[in-house]
Formats: C-alpha cells, sequence, structure tokens
C-alpha cells in the first residue's frame, strides 16, 4: 500500500481526517464561515424592512391597519411554534452527530411540520387581513406589513425545503454522521428565521404605537 | 506543535500504527470551528423552557391594564426580545461554544444594521406623510 507522510497538528487535523472536513487556515469551516456572513447580510436586509414598517405605519391611514386587524393570542401560538421549531432543530442536530438516524428524521421533520404550521397560520392571516378590507395597496402601512411578514416568510418556506431535503438525503442513506456539518448549516439558517421572527413579532405586533 | 505521520495515499485505508490517533479524534464530538462542546439535549430543552417562559411575559406585557405607560410595555418588550435573540444565538445557533470568528462576522452584521436603520429612522420619522 502506498504511503504518504502528513503533517499533523493534534488539536485539529485529526478531527478533519475523521470527518473529511477541509481545514483552512482559519481553522473553521468555509462553508460555516459562509453561512454566518451570509446572515450577517441578512440582517441588514431585514432590518431594512422591519425600520420601514416604523417609518409608515402611522402615515396614510385610509382603510384598515394592520395594528386594527391584529388576532394577538392567534399570532402568539404560530410564533411559540416556530420558537419550538428551534428546539426540534437543534435535537435533529444532536441526534444526527451521536449517529441517531432514525430520531435525526423524526426532528428534523417535526421542524419542517412545525414551519408548515407557521406558513399556514400566516396564510390563514394574510387572508382574515384581505377579507377585512385590507390588501397590498390599501394604505402603506398594509403594504409594508405585507412585505416584510411576507419575505420572512419565503424565508421560512425556503428552510422547509431545505430541511424536508435532509429529511429526504437521510431516508435514503445519503447523510451520514460525518455529514453533520451540512444540518448545522440548515439549522444556522434556520435558527436565524425564528431570532427575525422574535424581532418582528414584538416590534411589529406587540410594540405599543 | 507538529508531528510527522503516515498515512494513506489513495486507498482511504488507515495503517494500522496510526489507529490510535484516528480513534482518539473520533471519540472527540467536536468538529473544526468548535471551542466547546455543545449543550446537551437536556440543556436545549431547559433553554427551550426559558424561551416560552419570556415569551409569556411578552405576550402579558402586551395585555398589561392601560394605566401602565407605554413606556413601560415597550421597554419590557425590547428587553424580552433582546434576551431572546442572544438565547438563540448564543445556545442554539452555538456562539457561545464557537470559534470567535463567527461571532464577530454576526456581531458586525447586527451592530451595523442597529445603528444604520436607527439614523435612518432619527432621520426621517419627522417628515410630512408620503
Amino acid at each position: 500500500m502506498a504511503q504518504v507522510a502528513l503533517p499533523v497538528n493534534h488539536d485539529t487535523d485529526a478531527h478533519a481526517i475523521e470527518h473529511d472536513h477541509h481545514v483552512p487556515s482559519a481553522g473553521v469551516s468555509n462553508t460555516k464561515l459562509a453561512m454566518w456572513v451570509f446572515l450577517s447580510s441578512d440582517c441588514l436586509f431585514f432590518g431594512a424592512f422591519i425600520t420601514t414598517y416604523l417609518l409608515y405605519r402611522n402615515r396614510n391611514l385610509t382603510g384598515p391597519t394592520p395594528r386594527s386587524l391584529y388576532n394577538i393570542p392567534f399570532t402568539s401560538v404560530t410564533s411559540f411554534i416556530l420558537l419550538m421549531s428551534s428546539l426540534t432543530m437543534v435535537l435533529a442536530l444532536a441526534a444526527i452527530q451521536r449517529g441517531d438516524h432514525r430520531r435525526f428524521r423524526v426532528w428534523v421533520l417535526a421542524t419542517a411540520t412545525f414551519g408548515m404550521l407557521f406558513i399556514g397560520g400566516q396564510v390563514f392571516e394574510f387572508t382574515e387581513f384581505y377579507r377585512q378590507g385590507l390588501s397590498l395597496r390599501t394604505n402603506v402601512s398594509g403594504s409594508i406589513f405585507f412585505v416584510a411578514t411576507g419575505i420572512h416568510g419565503l424565508h421560512v418556506t425556503i428552510g422547509i425545503i431545505w430541511l424536508l431535503s435532509l429529511w429526504g438525503m437521510s431516508a435514503q442513506g445519503k447523510l451520514g454522521k460525518e455529514n453533520s456539518e451540512a444540518v448545522e448549516i440548515s439549522g444556522l439558517y434556520w435558527h436565524f428565521v425564528d431570532v427575525v421572527w422574535i424581532v418582528i413579532f414584538a416590534v411589529v405586533y406587540l410594540i405599543p404605537t | 506543535m507538529s508531528e510527522t505521520i503516515t498515512a494513506p495515499a489513495t486507498t482511504g485505508e488507515i495503517a494500522p500504527a496510526e489507529h490510535h490517533l484516528l480513534e482518539g479524534a473520533s471519540d472527540l464530538e467536536m468538529l473544526p470551528g468548535e471551542l466547546h462542546p455543545h449543550p446537551s439535549p437536556f440543556q436545549y430543552v431547559m433553554i427551550a423552557v426559558v424561551l416560552c417562559v419570556i415569551t409569556a411575559a411578552e405576550v402579558g406585557a402586551y395585555y398589561l391594564d392601560k394605566s401602565v405607560s407605554k413606556g413601560a410595555i415597550t421597554a419590557i418588550l425590547v428587553f424580552g426580545a433582546v434576551a431572546k435573540f442572544f438565547i438563540v444565538t448564543g445556545w442554539y445557533m452555538h456562539l457561545k461554544t464557537d470559534a470567535k470568528i463567527f461571532r464577530r462576522f454576526f456581531i458586525l452584521g447586527v451592530t451595523g444594521a442597529f445603528f444604520l436603520f436607527t439614523i435612518v429612522l432619527l432621520t426621517l420619522s419627522g417628515l410630512a406623510d408620503v
């Protein structure tokens, strides 16, 4: 068997051999770093929408405003569901890091299901608002409300598709313990979506004008 | 510290003499970039309980008696949101246990967004209706 000499740093390189990860000079995964850079930029993206809502929520108030139509108990339940999806996501990550694929699939499917319930709640809320006379064109306050929460819903939908893809890969045996970083990165995205909703729920729904 | 070992060039097999090194690595759960072990599933559940309590307090604050000032309600809601933000990013997103470079990048984005949009709000909030 042909062999080649390799320099080994016991702190990091042994891990790299075991998990087949390329360890760059920064000592961290490039993929994970890229996800954090993306999430950092997404803070500015969502910040722009939330700021615009704060600027326009009391202006041009023709017709009903989102605030007059909020169903806080209902939105609190959907917020709770999204918060719990973060718990199931970390439990899915912990399961795959242990090599427990059955539990990983259970938790990741639970996360996707919670996400779908949240999106279902958002669709219901949007429909109710529309029935009561608030649409994208009714007033500026309504426009920015639909755009800001809709963009967040789009992020959640992308996350659901991502999670279901991971579930499918795991079911086909294509997602092993050595690929746990892929799950961690999808988890970072999912938790960020949750964090954004934490801010939206407080600023857009709860804080009094 | 650096030393040299022999490893298979192309086959992916492990030379018997080096088994102890690779077995030692596989016993560790941490991946490159992780400074400390992640929380246990039980700790994750406890964190979720804390998040639920804070959310319940936020919703409760929304329904506080009208005699309570809006400033006090706003302060409670902002504090709750900030607390949940740091709990999720710190423990669920592992910023407390992972390499500091991730934290630095994220803090850069969060503080940048905060200052940028605070300036935007202060500048534009006085403008007349559009």
